[in-house]
């Protein structure tokens, strides 16, 4: 019993983790973020609810958001319907200890202390590179809404490639 | 059509010695990378096998594997390609002899067999793996160690995490160039991926196969995005990039498997990072195996590394009798 209460302490610190972890910029299919705190919340015995006392079931996406993600692409690859509602649908039996979770944390919270990203620096050269130095710039901008491209950059951009 | 994209098609060979044959990167020849397997300790592969989760990835049965290898579509698609082909003297001099009289760009020319021919080669063979066939190492790491399923489309995910890191060292060449290698990549990418669809996959509708394409188009396009984000922004974000493309949104995905293939990623790029333009674009690098640590130079090494470079292309520039084929302007000393 009391290893079963330590998987539980343990998922439930993962969890707290996991909520500190940041959003999703432009919504996708799939949430990273959400899809893992209902997996964890599940293990540590957590009501399966949103920030708000939703309950997370009624949070997948709508039929409408589904065919709009699916209609960007002409051929969905693998991405037909009885695929999507096959992988919704399962719920994975998974067996976890105290030692596998622990691991988990760890590891979760190397990624989010940008620990390699910061040990292995690669400097401005790769951050503003020579060729397009505000290329990156100019992504985060346009996904964080900040500056919106007008019809002159954006022709530039076609035109000149930058 | 130009003259260089003539040239970059039809004489690849006259490069021979500079792009094809480097059997080490660069950084490997200092030693710096311990290749000895036992004494690797720490490495994104041993991270990924440190895991006691022991997740069992949904069985989405593998419908589509590829086991024609009869069939195979070789690395090198022409002649050209091959390490063996030797040109004929005289086509050799002639070659030459043409680059003098036009002054053709040789760095424009040498993105064809550098870009569409050798870097394409390195990316292919990460994840490449055939249904009778063993593993090799690197696809061992991808196919047991993070449990990604064999397929098609999965061996597309990893050409592309691996075609985007050389893309993130490409924005860095002088715009010109780095933009061409870029296209030729990715041009190079399709139509091989074209060729495997029809000869190995056994695709024989041309409008299926078009389908196909459209979506892998779309899938680069997607992927590309979402790891330059993640290289623009946090490691959290990268490895949500990666997860949704790499490991196609798995939903008990193992952290530990993450956290390696974000500390292989970061690896890459930190020797990308070490190279002179002139290196990279003469084809010298290659991926590290992820079962392979890579140590970070001290300040000294890294002097010592940019003299090496440095006077060998100092001299190589100064040297008269060097070939107007292996001549080029790229900095090396950045």
């Amino acid at each position: 019993m009391s290893s079963s209460n330590a998987v539980k302490e343990s998922a439930k610190k993962l969890v707290n983790l996991l909520e500190k972890y940041p959003k999703d910029r432009i919504p996708h299919l799939v949430s990273f973020k959400d899809i893992q705190i209902a997996r964890f919340g599940r293990v540590a015995g957590l009501p399966n609810v949103d920030h708000e006392g939703n309950s997370i079931k009624q949070k997948k996406p709508s039929i409408d958001e589904i065919k709009s993600i699916i209609n960007r692409t002409s051929g969905p690859l693998g991405l037909n319907k009885e695929m999507l509602t096959k992988i919704q649908n399962k719920i994975i039996d998974e067996k976890f200890t105290e030692e596998s979770i622990n691991e988990q944390f760890r590891a979760l919270s190397c990624i989010m202390n940008n620990k390699f990203r910061n040990y292995y620096d690669v400097g401005d050269k790769l951050y503003k590179p020579a060729g397009n130095p505000h290329y990156y710039q100019r992504l985060i901008d346009a996904v964080d809404g900040k500056k919106k491209e007008n019809l002159l950059t954006a022709m530039r951009t076609v035109l000149f490639g930058k | 059509m130009s003259i260089n994209r003539f040239a970059s098609g039809r004489f690849p060979v006259l490069l021979r010695k500079a792009p094809f044959y480097y059997s080490r990167a660069y950084l490997h020849e200092t030693g710096v990378f311990k290749q000895n397997k036992e004494t690797a300790e720490d490495s994104p592969e041993v991270l990924a096998k440190s895991s006691h989760l022991n997740s069992k990835p949904l069985d989405l049965s593998n419908k589509a594997p590829i086991k024609t290898a009869q069939n195979k579509i070789p690395l090198a698609h022409s002649k050209y390609e091959s390490s063996k082909y030797e040109l004929p003297k005289w086509k050799e001099a002639l070659g030459e002899l043409v680059i003098r009289a036009f002054r053709l760009d040789m760095d424009r020319v040498r993105a064809g067999p550098v870009a569409g021919s050798y870097y394409y080669k390195i990316c292919k063979e990460q994840g490449l793996q055939y249904e009778d066939e063993p593993l090799s190492e690197t696809a061992k790491y991808f196919y047991e160690d993070l449990k990604l399923p064999r397929t098609f489309s999965q061996w597309f995910q990893i050409t592309i995490l691996h075609e985007w890191m050389l893309f993130v060292r490409m924005r860095a060449m002088p715009f010109k160039y780095g933009r061409n290698y870029q296209q030729k990549l990715v041009d190079r990418t399709f139509s091989d991926i074209e060729l495997r669809l029809f000869e190995e996959m056994k695709v024989n509708s041309g409008r299926i196969a078009d389908q196909y394409l459209k979506d892998f188009n779309t899938q680069l396009r997607g992927a590309i995005f979402a790891y330059d984000e993640g290289f623009a922004t946090d490691d959290s974000t990268l490895a949500t990039a990666v997860w949704r493309n790499l490991f196609g949104g798995r939903k008990n995905i193992d952290m530990l498997h993450l956290e390696s293939v974000v500390r292989y990623i970061h690896s890459q790029l930190y020797v990308l990072s070490r190279l002179s333009d002139r290196e990279f674009a003469t084809g010298k690098f290659k991926f590290v195996p992820p079962g392979v640590k890579v140590e970070k130079l001290t300040p000294k090494q890294e002097e010592e590394l940019k003299s090496k470079a440095v006077s060998k292309y100092e001299a190589l520039d100064k040297d008269p009798k060097t070939l107007p084929s292996e001549r080029s302007r790229l900095s090396y000393t950045n």
